[in-house]
C-alpha cells in the first residue's frame, strides 16, 4: 500500500524539482552504487546465494573463470583450459605472479583448498552445488572422504579436475561466486575480513549501511579506474532516488513503477542504461494438482492471460514476452516460436475439452512484493474472464516459497534468475525431474524426453548441437505448458552523467566496476 | 526503594522466560523454512537434510528449545543462520544506533511537546493553543513514513542542507529524529495541555496565585511538576517503542538500527537472530518501564514504593 502511493508522490515532487538545472560533477573520487536494497549476507564466497553477496564477492575475488557484463565466459585465475575428448577431464593453466590482497602468492594448492572449504561440512556452507559435478565432491561434502578425488595438482600452475560425467558448461559453473579462490587459512570470520585476488580490497563494512572498497593497485587485470567503490545499502527505493537526485550516489536501480517517470523527460531519459537480464517471470503451474494435471487446462491458462498488456502496463514494457524458458540472448533461444496467443474463447474451449465446461477453482499464490501483487491481481482477473476462478493467496516470500517447494500451491507467481549465462540454468532447474521442489522445479513437471535432452546436452561439447538440444527440450515443455509463460525482464539503472564506462550487466556478477570512471568537470 | 527494585527485577524473570517460550513456539508454527532460506533458490535435498541435522532442526520441539534456552542461559545467543555472525555482536553493533536515534527523537519530542503544551494551557483557545492543536493533528495524522519522505525531499533534495540517508556525523541524525519524534511531539503537547489545565484549576494553584507567586513559578513549579505524571507515562512508553527499533524510520532513512535487523531476520527466517533480538528488546522494554516507574517517584512525592 505505502509503496504504491509514496514513490509516485515523491517522483512527482522530484519532477517539480528537476527544473533546478544540471548538476556538476562530484568532488569525490569514490564511485557510489545504490542498487542493493539489503546487506550482503557475508563476504565469504562459501555463503554466497543472493545478489548483493554475489556482487561483493565478484569485487573481492576471482574464480578460475569469470563473466563479462554481456555474460560471456572469459579466463580469470586460469589463463586457459583444455577438455579431454570424453569431456570429463578439465586441465586449467593458472595465471602466474598473482598475489592476494595481503601479498601472499596465488598457487594451485589454493584452488583445491578453496573448493574443499566450500564443500566442507564443518564450514556450514552447504551451497556447494556448482562444485558437485567434480568426482568425489558429494562424498566429501557428506563427510565420507578426507579429500576430493577429482581434483589433482599437476604442478604449481596446473590443476586437473575430473568430473563424474561430462559437463560442457563446467567452466561457467566455476565463474559463480561460490567457486571463488580464497587464500589458505580462511577462518570462521573470513566473511568479515575477506582477502581475495580481486580488483577491489575491503576497507570497511558497516552493516546495513555501506561496504567500502579500495582499488587493488596490483590487480592482475590492471587496477580499476576510480580510487574507491562504495556500495550503499538503501532499503527504501524513494530514498535511493533522493540520494541520486542530490548527486550523492552514482548508480540507481529503477523500480518498474517509476520507469515511466524517468522516461518522461529527456534529461532523465539520457541517464538510463538498460540491458536484458537473464531473468524469467512466470507462474508455476503445479502439474500434480487437480485439473492442472491436464495439459489442456495449463494451455488454457496460457491463452487466458494477456501477458503483453501486463508487461506494458505493469512492468512499463521492460521485457520481452516469453515463448519458452530460454531468454533471447542465450544459445538455444528459438525466435520462431510464438508465445501463446491471448484468446479467452480458446481458453474456455480447451477447458471444456478437458471436461471442465463450468470452469475450475484454483489458488494463485504470490509474495507480498508490490509489483508481484499487482501482476497477480491482473492475472486473476484475466483468468476469471476464461472461467478460471483463482483465489489469491498472498504470503511473505519465505512462506510462499516453502509452499511452492512442498507442492502446496496450485499456481505461484515467481521469477527465476540465471546463476550462469546458459540455457541450462533455466532448463535444468525449472523443467527436469531431478529438480523437483527445492531444486527449482515447482511445477513438478516431469517429461522423460525433456530430461534426456537436457542430460544429453550436458555431455555435448559442440555448441551448435547443444543449442539444438536446448531448443528441443524448451519446445517440448512449452507445448506441455508447465507454467504460465510471462516475460524476460529488462534491467534498468540510472547512471549519473559524470560516470563513464558503466554497462548494466546481464548477469549479476558480470560488472566488476574496473572500467568505470568518474569524469570531473 | 530497594525492595521495590528487587521485586520488579525478580518479576521481570518470568516475563522474559515467557517471551522466550512464546517467541520460540510462534516461530516454530510460522510457515517458512529457515533451511530453505539458507540454501537459496537452487538446492538439493541432501544438503537440506544435512543442514537441518546440523542445526538440530530435525529434533523434537522440547529438545530444540532446551538446546536454545541452554545457550541463552550461558549468555550465548548463537550465530545467525544466514550470515554466520554471532547474534550478540550484531545486536551490540546496532543497538547504540537505535539508542542514539531514540534518545534524539525523545529529547526533541519532550522539549517541543511539553513546551507547546504548557504554552497552550496558559491561554486555552488562544493562538498558541490553536496552533499547537493544528500541529498535533498533523503530527498524529501523517504517517512517519510520509513525513520522512517529505523531510528528505525538502532538506536533502531541494535545500541540500542535510543528508538524505545513512549513518555518521550528527547531521545524519536530524531528519530521522524529527520524523520519528513528530508523533510524540503531537501526543505530548496534547497530553501536557490537558494535564496542565486540570492542575491549573486546582485549589493550590489558586492559593499560590493568591499569595502573589509569579506566573512563571506557578506554571513551572506548581502546575507542570504535578501535571507531569501522565506525560512521563507517554514518554516512557514511546521511548520503549523507539528503543526496540523504529522500523519505518530506519527503513526510510537507511538507518542501520535494530528495527531493520529484526525485519531482515524475520523475512529470511533467521531463527536465532529473531529470537535473540526479541529477547534483547524485551529486556530493554522491561528496563524502560522500570525507569518510568522510578521517574514517577522523582516527579511526585506522593508516589511511594514500599
Amino acid at each position: 500500500m505505502r509503496r504504491r502511493t509514496l514513490p509516485a508522490l515523491l517522483t512527482a515532487l522530484l519532477l517539480a524539482a528537476a527544473c533546478r538545472g544540471g548538476q556538476s560533477g562530484p568532488q569525490r573520487r569514490t564511485l557510489v552504487d545504490s542498487r542493493d536494497r539489503y546487506d550482503p549476507r557475508s563476504l565469504d564466497p562459501a555463503l554466497s546465494t543472493d545478489v548483493p553477496t554475489g556482487r561483493a564477492v565478484a569485487y573481492l575475488f576471482d574464480g578460475l573463470t569469470r563473466f563479462t557484463a554481456d555474460a560471456r565466459v572469459e579466463p580469470g585465475l586460469a589463463t586457459h583450459w583444455d577438455v579431454s575428448a570424453d569431456g570429463r577431464v578439465y586441465t586449467f593453466r593458472l595465471r602466474q605472479g598473482v598475489r592476494f590482497h595481503d601479498g601472499r602468492p596465488f598457487h594451485a594448492a589454493q584452488v583445491v583448498a578453496s573448493f574443499q572449504r566450500v564443500l566442507d561440512p564443518a564450514v556450514h556452507g552447504g551451497r556447494g552445488e556448482p562444485l558437485y559435478p567434480i568426482a568425489g565432491a558429494r562424498a566429501y561434502a557428506a563427510g565420507k572422504t578426507r579429500t576430493i578425488a577429482g581434483i589433482q595438482i599437476v604442478d604449481d600452475s596446473t590443476v586437473r579436475i575430473t568430473l563424474d560425467a561430462a559437463l560442457s558448461i563446467f567452466p561457467k559453473l566455476l565463474a559463480m561466486p561460490v567457486a571463488s579462490i580464497v587464500p589458505d587459512s580462511a577462518g570462521q570470520e573470513f566473511g568479515q575480513h575477506p582477502i581475495g585476488t580481486g580488483p577491489w580490497k575491503l576497507v570497511e563494512w558497516k552493516h546495513d549501511d555501506y561496504v567500502l572498497y579500495a582499488r587493488n593497485e596490483s590487480y592482475f587485470g590492471g587496477p580499476p579506474q576510480v580510487d574507491s567503490l562504495m556500495t550503499r545499502i538503501i532499503p527504501e527505493p524513494s530514498t535511493a532516488v533522493a540520494e541520486f537526485e542530490s548527486g550523492n550516489v552514482d548508480l540507481l536501480y529503477i523500480p518498474e513503477s517509476e520507469t515511466r517517470n524517468w522516461e518522461r523527460t529527456d534529461e532523465k531519459k539520457g541517464m538510463l542504461e538498460s540491458a536484458p537480464a537473464l531473468r524469467l517471470w512466470y507462474v508455476g503451474l503445479n502439474t500434480t494438482r487437480g485439473p492442472l494435471r491436464d495439459a489442456r487446462v495449463r494451455r488454457a491458462i496460457n491463452h487466458a492471460v494477456d501477458a503483453g498488456t501486463i508487461l506494458r502496463q505493469l512492468i512499463a514494457g521492460r521485457g520481452t514476452l516469453a515463448a519458452g524458458v530460454i531468454p533471447p540472448s542465450l544459445e538455444g533461444f528459438d525466435g520462431g516460436r510464438r508465445p501463446y496467443a491471448y484468446d479467452a474463447a480458446a481458453a474456455r474451449r480447451l477447458l471444456t475439452e478437458a471436461g471442465f465446461p463450468n470452469g475450475i477453482d484454483i489458488e494463485l499464490w504470490h509474495s507480498t512484493d508490490p509489483t508481484f501483487a499487482r501482476v497477480g491481481q491482473a492475472i486473476q482477473s484475466y483468468l476469471a474472464a476464461a472461467n478460471i476462478r483463482a483465489k489469491i493467496v498472498q504470503r511473505d516470500a519465505a512462506s510462499a516459497r516453502e509452499a511452492a517447494r512442498k507442492g502446496q500451491a496450485d499456481l505461484i507467481l515467481k521469477d527465476w534468475w540465471a546463476d550462469y549465462p546458459d540455457a541450462e540454468s533455466f532448463l535444468s532447474p525449472l523443467l527436469t525431474t531431478s529438480s523437483f521442489g527445492p531444486g527449482g522445479n515447482i511445477s513438478f513437471y516431469s517429461n522423460a524426453l525433456v530430461d534426456s535432452l537436457v542430460a544429453r546436452s550436458h555431455g555435448e561439447q559442440d555448441q551448435k548441437t547443444r543449442a539444438t538440444l536446448y531448443r528441443q527440450a524448451d519446445s517440448l515443455a512449452f507445448a506441455d505448458a508447465p507454467m504460465l509463460y510471462l516475460f524476460f525482464y529488462n534491467e534498468l539503472d540510472a547512471v549519473q552523467p559524470w560516470v563513464k564506462g558503466f554497462h548494466v550487466p546481464a548477469i549479476f556478477n558480470g560488472q566488476r566496476m574496473t572500467g568505470v570512471s568518474i569524469s570531473r568537470r | 526503594m530497594l525492595p521495590f527494585l528487587a521485586r520488579r527485577i525478580l518479576l521481570a524473570i518470568p516475563t522474559l522466560a515467557g517471551v522466550l517460550v512464546v517467541t520460540f513456539l510462534l516461530l516454530y508454527v510460522a510457515p517458512g523454512d529457515p533451511v530453505m532460506e539458507m540454501v537459496g533458490e537452487r538446492a538439493d535435498s541432501a544438503t537440506i537434510a544435512r543442514l537441518r541435522g546440523e542445526l538440530h532442526l530435525d529434533e523434537p520441539l522440547g529438545r530444540q528449545f532446551a538446546f536454545y534456552a541452554g545457550g541463552v542461559l550461558r549468555g550465548d545467543l548463537g550465530r545467525s543462520y544466514i550470515t554466520n555472525r554471532p547474534i550478540a555482536q550484531d545486536i551490540r553493533e546496532r543497538f547504540p544506533k537505535t539508542l542514539q536515534l531514540a534518545a534524539a527523537a525523545m529529547l526533541l519530542a519532550s522539549l517541543t511537546g511539553i513546551t507547546l503544551g504548557v504554552l497552550a494551557a496558559r491561554r486555552p483557545g488562544g493562538w498558541v493553543d490553536r496552533l499547537s492543536l493544528g500541529f498535533a493533528y498533523l503530527g498524529v495524522s501523517f504517517p512517519v513514513y510520509w513525513v520522512g519522505i517529505i523531510l528528505i525531499f525538502v532538506f536533502a533534495v531541494v535545500l541540500r542542507w542535510l543528508p538524505a540517508s545513512g549513518y555518521g556525523k550528527p547531521q545524519y541524525l536530524i531528519l530521522p529524529a524529527v520524523a520519528l519524534g513528530s508523533r510524540s511531539i503531537a501526543f505530548l503537547a496534547r497530553m501536557t495541555r490537558s494535564a496542565m489545565l486540570e492542575v491549573l484549576g486546582a485549589d493550590y494553584v489558586r492559593t499560590a496565585r493568591a499569595k502573589g507567586v509569579g506566573e512563571r513559578v506557578v506554571l513551572l513549579r506548581h502546575a507542570l511538576r504535578n501535571a507531569l505524571i501522565p506525560v512521563i507515562t507517554v514518554l516512557g512508553l514511546d521511548f520503549g517503542y523507539y528503543l526496540t527499533g523504529s522500523i519505518l524510520t530506519e527503513t526510510v532513512f537507511g538507518w542501520p538500527g535494530l528495527g531493520r535487523y529484526v525485519v531482515n531476520a524475520i523475512s529470511r527466517r533467521d531463527l536465532p537472530a529473531i529470537q535473540g533480538a526479541i529477547l534483547f528488546m524485551s529486556v530493554v522494554f522491561v528496563l524502560v518501564n522500570l525507569l518510568t516507574d522510578l521517574a514517577y517517584a522523582a516527579s511526585d512525592p506522593r508516589v511511594a514504593y514500599d
